[in-house]
């Protein structure tokens, strides 16, 4: 089980003091905390994608992530997450490719396709064309990443002939992938199919629907045979704020809930920790809340928290991560660990998805034979041909 | 079984906005009971959600009571709508809260529109900014609504304002009841109503038909869709056909058929699109 934390590099107004840094300031600070997170025993540090203010993060994530990885030994680089709809696949395939043979593999990579309706026509993209974006994008993406000398044609880029993607992925294994959507079956669907991992960023969402999210998903990958619904790949989103106890919590962290962008001005904080996973308090009441994600998620790969945003200021994230791992990830890591059956896969680190490849056991796409999904499939072609047949008769 | 749900936005104590909702939805009640309709009501005063209303606007929070409320709106066979007038327009939280319910939310369901103001002078006002509202969402809004203004509350013309009430809600039951038919069918028609769910859509069963005429062509069993289906694809299932060539099964109306739509599950793993058919494989 992997923690982390990630951001999509809001630059707010502390609303206690009101400074504002500056953007230069709110990228120093990312790299910071990002380094931080790893010296306090985090697995995971994953930035967004934006191109639009009041967001730093980069329009490119590998940009920061190759400078992160530069500083740092250990921690997964990720993103959370990549535009697969208005970033090209050739920019996408050969911009992680080098990041990862930078990072000594320690990346992966969460698509995504943005909400931000004005994004998509500076790329010359309509929004409207959202899910077919992500099917054709990420289906050029895949091949790109497995096949030298591709010839592709498809809707929404030029066709390529003989296309070799460079540099090649590192040891020819391409970073994991996670798909992150939180209302599209569409994209759970997707992530199935490739036997890819799932991500859903619940934190404005009550668990009752991320549930079902993760219910899909995890059926229809076991549904292409790539392994039990147990054994698929979930990772989930969440948010934090912690003090000694949880009135002090609540006293420190509610000018900065009550004038955040996204749900400032709108719910209280009470109810908008009810119903989502936002937990403001001791570290105690997160560890329990947190741990309980089990009972509706299942036995889960990846545990993200948002931490930096709504104009915290550098000191008080980094006593917040201090606090999370110290207090919180051992604790977590003790509750997920008990009762997790074996045969349970980790988040895939590069290492792990070398030696399945090697071991002839990476997932086919849409189900190998011999799988459910790839006997529906044959039968539904016979149904064709023999109404084909008849036809012609 | 039909559910009626009156959305009505009173926001004083004793509001005449809600004493003309209670009015018309206990007059509905009667006209489709009249009707032999089964009849449950469920009344929802959009005060209650206003703060849920505006968080929604402001921060795309969904709140659980506001989801409810969606949610019994959907699954309404008729629905009633009642504002009070302000500034000519009907109050603003009564607007945002068909402005955020889903699309076609309404579809297939017959809504009879109702308003209160401070003189009949503002008797066209609420409707005409929900008229169009109603039609965006797919409803049929019927051409006979109700207005009540101060005069009406008066006494004498009361008589005038249970006519008007009671002309709306027998239109809005005879619309209601022709959308609906499974919804009033019989006990065995209920339990029939398992069997058009399973029936593969696009492939109408053999002998199946609206008007209950016998084919005799033999049609493909399996699912997938072919040219010569296509024209099939919206005609409800009635049911295998008797001698009479009737069918036993009351067919499933556009409201029906609405109201299953809705009900469906995106995230049922059984019912998924399949990622071959986005992939365009």
């Amino acid at each position: 089980m992997e923690f982390g934390i990630f951001t999509i590099g809001d630059v707010t107004t502390d609303p206690t003091n009101g400074t504002t840094p500056t953007e230069g300031e709110r990228i120093k600070a990312t790299v910071t905390i990002a380094k931080h997170a790893e010296e306090a025993g985090l697995d995971v540090f994953a930035t967004g994608q934006h191109h639009n203010p009041p967001f730093t993060a980069p329009a490119n994530p590998p940009v920061l992530l190759a400078n992160i990885a530069a500083q740092t030994e250990r921690i997964q680089l990720s993103t959370a997450t990549t535009l697969i709809t208005t970033t090209d696949p050739v920019r996408i395939a050969e911009d992680y490719s080098y990041l990862q043979h930078l990072a000594g593999g320690r990346v992966d990579l969460t698509m995504g396709r943005g909400n931000t309706g004005p994004v998509y026509p500076w790329f010359g993209k309509d929004i409207r064309q959202g899910i077919p974006l992500a099917v054709e994008n990420y289906n050029l993406l895949y091949r790109l990443w497995r096949e030298k000398n591709l010839d592709w044609d498809g809707n929404f880029r030029t066709p390529l002939n003989s296309f070799t993607v460079t540099p090649w992925p590192l040891d020819e294994v391409p970073p994991f992938v996670w798909h992150g959507s939180i209302r599209s079956p569409e994209i759970a669907e997707q992530a199935a199919y490739y036997g890819d991992g799932f991500f859903h960023n619940n934190i404005f969402w009550p668990t009752s629907h991320t549930a079902r999210m993760v219910n899909l998903y995890r059926q229809r990958y076991e549904y292409y045979g790539h392994g039990r619904a147990d054994q698929a790949f979930v990772g989930l989103g969440g948010q934090v704020f912690m003090d000694k106890d949880s009135q002090e919590a609540k006293r420190r962290f509610r000018p900065y809930f009550d004038n955040a962008p996204v749900y400032g001005h709108g719910p209280s904080m009470e109810d908008f920790t009810e119903q989502t996973p936002l937990t403001v308090g001791s570290p105690q009441e997160v560890i329990e809340r947190y741990a309980g994600f089990r009972e509706w998620a299942g036995d889960y790969q990846r545990q993200l928290f948002l931490m930096d945003h709504a104009g915290l200021p550098l000191k008080t994230v980094l006593e917040q991560i201090d606090i999370l791992g110290e207090q919180v990830v051992p604790e977590l890591r003790k509750e997920f660990a008990a009762n997790r059956p074996a045969d349970i896969p980790e988040a895939p680190t590069h290492e792990w998805l070398v030696a399945r490849q090697r071991a002839g056991n990476a997932p086919v796409p849409g189900g190998a034979p011999g799988t459910r999904a790839h006997e529906d499939r044959l039968a539904a072609q016979e149904a064709e041909r023999a109404k084909a047949d008849s036809g012609s008769r | 079984m039909i559910e009626i749900v009156a959305v009505s936005t009173g926001l004083s104590e004793d509001s005449t906005t809600t004493r003309l909702a209670q009015r018309m939805l206990s007059s509905a009640e009667g006209a489709f009971a009249a009707r032999g309709a089964e009849v449950t009501t469920t009344h929802i005063n959009v005060r209650t959600l206003a703060k849920a209303l505006v968080d929604l606007t402001v921060s795309g929070f969904p709140a659980r009571e506001l989801d409810e409320a969606f949610a019994a709106v959907k699954r309404a066979s008729a629905v009633i709508t009642v504002a009070p007038v302000y500034k000519a327009a009907p109050a603003g939280i009564h607007t945002l809260f068909w402005q955020l319910i889903d699309d076609a939310s309404l579809a297939g369901t017959p809504v009879l529109l109702g308003g209160t103001g401070g003189t009949p002078r503002h008797s066209l006002a609420a409707e005409s900014t929900l008229r169009p509202m109603i039609a965006y969402l797919k409803g049929f809004a019927l051409p006979t609504s109700v207005f009540a203004a101060t005069d009406d509350w008066g006494g004498g013309e009361q008589a005038g304002l249970d006519r008007r009430i009671t002309q709306a809600t027998d239109e809005l039951a005879e619309l209601a009841l022709a959308l609906n038919p499974a919804s009033v069918g019989t006990r065995e028609d209920t339990a029939a109503e398992a069997d058009p769910g399973t029936q593969p859509t696009g492939t109408p069963a053999v002998g199946a038909s609206v008007a209950g005429a016998q084919s005799t062509d033999s049609h493909p069993t399996d699912a997938s869709t072919t040219e010569s289906d296509d024209y099939a694809r919206d005609i409800p299932y009635a049911g295998p056909a008797d001698e009479s060539g009737k069918s036993a099964i009351t067919p499933r109306g556009l409201g029906d058929r609405a109201r299953d739509e809705r009900a469906r599950d995106e995230f049922d793993p059984a019912s998924v699109t399949p990622f071959s058919l986005l992939l365009g494989q």
